[in-house]
């Protein structure tokens, strides 16, 4: 407790001014502590010979040398903080060639294939594809649309009416895990069987016909087909199991 | 120090270019959803079992040949009007791509060609001379100008599963099963694989081997169609006894199966051989087993040609597949109807072909054929198996049963052939001018051309010969697919009609652009 009461006094002690007199608790407990009586006599002669000094005026361009030195302090401050700055600015201009040398190595290795037609057939999953039947009427009396399918021009497999060719922005890593590997060169791996080119033909098949009937139709056929993807019906495949 | 300092700037950063790069080619954790995972049915080419006698069939068909398998299809065609502007008869106009499996012989091939009704009787080049039996060289009957051989001949390529590619001529048709046989160029340029018997249980598992389209082949050459032979798994449902024994067929069942199947080598897992795909019903395929399709070879090696089926005339339905009304709608009285509905048995016929075997056995709508040589029937598949068995141009002993005739009646028919599987592909189906059906009995298959399409093959409207049958007059007289008839007998085609029976027919034909005349002594119908 006492020494509580030391601190608050010795702070009032410090804060005093020359001439300013004491509290009567101060003074009280100066009469009693001797450590504060000898701490508030030092502080007592502190002022006295702090308060025995003489003015000192300050020279006429006290002012504009005060302001200059503050001006040049800034400056200095600034002058100080420059490697600093530049280095930033070299970290800046690093990280920048490093986001463009990301962009053009992504770019390079993930280009997409130039070719319209395979760049088509990336995005066909379907195993074949199938001829889709179409017989443009002129005359609707004796329709046999089912039985007849499209041309496909000189490339087979680019179908009319197919999307147009969509160039996906090809993503850093695509899982690939569930596909056979693409086939780069023309042959499978071992094991397995070879990838075929095929030449398939180059003319499409696209005539008008007169049926004797007075309808006129247009049949398309497809340059290739796979299995039994008929073009034309005929009896081979559906042969009736009720005619003998 | 400003060098130093530009030094370790330059440093720092390619040390973090170099970062870039790795980070740029590291697969990066991807938040995308996964890709969908391959089909179940799906084999990857990783299991697929070796199967070296599963070969890739390539069957090329000229613009000839599709005017030729347009006739011959269920289109009705009269007259062709126009056709592309670039469009030649002797360019390819299509390509199938099918499945062949490569006998133990190691040159013959077995394949499901859905175009195989272009090639029947097609003319086979000639043989070489032989010093045992030199045949007399046959007397020069036109000295016209004869198109490219090639044109005529069916253009097959057989590739083997390592893409050693081997020429093969069309041996014949077997129109029992529907399989082409053909035989490769160059012997054993395919793996021989012993082709066995293997037995078939409901439940097993199945690959079914056929080329489809590789679709993400990155063509280092440029564009093109690629194929691959892939396999669907699937697995026997139900097995077809044979009434004489053995398996008639089976059904596979498997997901995604489409026509590109048809004609497909299905393998067990052992990569044996069991048959092949000759048709679809739903999502099962319908197997022909190894022991039918060794007897096909066998039938068309023998005869070295296309080797017909057995004709009856007729069309019907199994009774036990039939309600009563339908067989009261027959003429049966209910009481009978009745009696042969429980019974379950017979081949009710629906229609009799005019002037066929059955129409002249007196065969009648409403008549149940019970047995066949004293076998008795039951299903659609024993009549077809017991025909087939007896084979074409055989005499068979029918029980039938009649509405009118309480006892049932033997009759005697002589079957006659055919060499489609349908009874829709006739010459008599389709439609033909009078001038058309003319020549039609003289072995000629001919389509109106209208005066567009003339002239982009050299001459004004008229007919194109798109089939002349080999070894008849008009053959002889050296007539030829591809020639383009203006006039018979002096008439142009558009206006002549063959009232009565000429002696023979004078042709005005187009070749190649030059005008020739050929005369063609009438054939007589047999």
């Amino acid at each position: 407790m006492r020494k509580n009461n030391c601190e608050v006094i010795r702070q009032e002690l410090d804060e005093l001014t020359l001439g300013e007199t004491i509290s009567v608790a101060a003074a009280e407990h100066l009469r009693e502590c001797v450590e504060c009586r000898e701490f508030n006599e030092k502080q007592t002669r502190l002022r006295q010979i702090v308060g025995s000094l003489g003015t000192v005026s300050a020279p006429p361009d006290f002012d504009f040398r005060l302001r200059a030195r503050l001006a040049n302090g800034a400056n200095g401050a600034a002058f100080h903080f420059w490697p600093l700055a530049r280095r930033g600015l070299a970290f800046v201009v690093v990280l920048l060639v490093f986001v463009v040398g990301a962009i053009v190595v992504r770019n390079v290795f993930r280009r997409p294939v130039q070719n319209p037609q395979l760049a088509t057939e990336q995005h066909n999953t379907e195993p074949a594809p199938q001829p889709v039947p179409a017989v443009e009427q002129r005359q609707q009396q004796n329709p046999a649309p089912e039985i007849v399918a499209t041309s496909s021009d000189k490339h087979p497999q680019t179908f009319k009416g197919e999307r147009p060719l969509r160039i996906k922005r090809p993503l850093v890593a695509e899982d690939f895990s569930n596909e056979r590997a693409e086939v780069i060169d023309g042959r499978e791996p071992s094991g397995a069987f070879e990838v075929l080119p095929l030449d398939s033909s180059l003319q499409s098949f696209k005539v008008s016909l007169d049926d004797g009937r007075g309808n006129a139709r247009t049949i398309s056929v497809p340059t290739i087909s796979f299995g039994s993807q008929r073009m034309l019906q005929t009896a081979n495949q559906y042969a009736s199991k009720r005619d003998w | 120090m400003t060098v130093r300092r530009v030094i370790q700037i330059a440093t720092i950063g390619g040390a973090l270019l170099c970062g870039a790069v790795a980070v740029a080619q590291t697969p990066a954790t991807s938040t995308k959803k996964p890709m969908t995972p391959p089909k179940a049915a799906k084999v990857s080419a990783d299991k697929l079992p070796s199967a070296p006698q599963v070969v890739t069939i390539i069957h090329r068909l000229n613009g000839l040949k599709m005017f030729r398998l347009l006739l011959r299809s269920e289109q009705q065609v009269q007259a062709i009007e126009n056709v592309d502007s670039a469009f030649n008869l002797m360019d390819d106009v299509h390509t199938n791509v099918t499945a062949g499996l490569a006998m133990n012989d190691g040159e013959t091939i077995a394949a499901w060609l859905p175009e195989a009704e272009v090639e029947l009787d097609a003319p086979l080049p000639p043989a070489p001379p032989s010093p045992r039996a030199p045949k007399p060289p046959r007397t020069p009957v036109a000295a016209f100008p004869r198109l490219q051989n090639g044109f005529f001949q069916p253009d097959i390529t057989v590739i083997g599963p390592e893409g050693q590619r081997v020429g093969a001529k069309y041996i014949g048709f077997d129109a029992v099963t529907g399989l082409s046989i053909l035989r490769l160029e160059q012997k054993n340029a395919t793996t021989a694989s012993a082709i066995k018997e293997e037995p078939v249980n409901a439940g097993d598992t199945v690959l079914l081997f056929s080329p489809e389209p590789v679709t993400k082949a990155r063509a280092m050459a440029g564009a093109g169609v690629y194929a691959r032979m892939g396999a669907l798994e699937g697995r026997v449902q139900n097995i077809v006894a044979a009434p004489s024994g053995g398996v008639a067929r089976f059904k596979v069942a498997a997901a995604k199966l489409s026509h590109a199947n048809i004609g497909g080598v299905a393998l067990n897992e052992a990569g044996e051989t069991i048959g092949i795909v000759d048709g679809l019903e739903g999502n099962e395929a319908s197997i022909l087993p190894v022991a039918l399709i060794k007897r096909a070879a066998q039938r068309v090696l023998e005869q070295q040609s296309s080797v017909p089926r057995p004709w009856l005339g007729v069309k019907g339905e199994a009774v036990a597949e039939l309600k009563l009304d339908q067989i009261l709608n027959q003429g049966w009285e209910m009481q009978r109807a009745a009696a042969l509905a429980d019974e379950r048995r017979g081949i009710m016929l629906t229609s009799i072909a005019p002037n066929s075997p059955a129409a002249m056995a007196a065969l009648r709508a409403g008549d149940v054929i019970l047995k066949v040589d004293d076998k008795d029937i039951r299903t659609a598949d024993d009549f077809t198996w017991w025909l087939e068995q007896a084979g074409p141009r055989s005499s068979v002993e029918f029980t039938v049963a009649r509405p009118d005739r309480l006892a049932e009646e033997p009759v005697n028919v002589k079957l006659s052939e055919k060499l489609d599987r349908s009874f829709t592909f006739t010459f008599d189906n389709r439609v033909a001018t009078t001038r058309g059906s003319s020549l039609l009995g003289q072995g000629i298959e001919t389509v109106a051309l209208r005066p567009p399409v003339a002239s982009q093959l050299g001459t004004t409207a008229g007919l194109l010969v798109v089939y002349v049958e080999p070894q008849t007059p008009a053959s002889e007289a050296g007539l030829q697919a591809g020639d383009v008839i203006q006039s018979i007998n002096g008439k142009p085609v558009s206006t002549f009609k063959a009232t009565t029976q000429p002696a023979s027919f004078t042709l005005e034909i187009v070749r190649n652009k030059q005008k020739l005349v050929v005369t063609v002594p009438v054939q007589k119908k047999q």
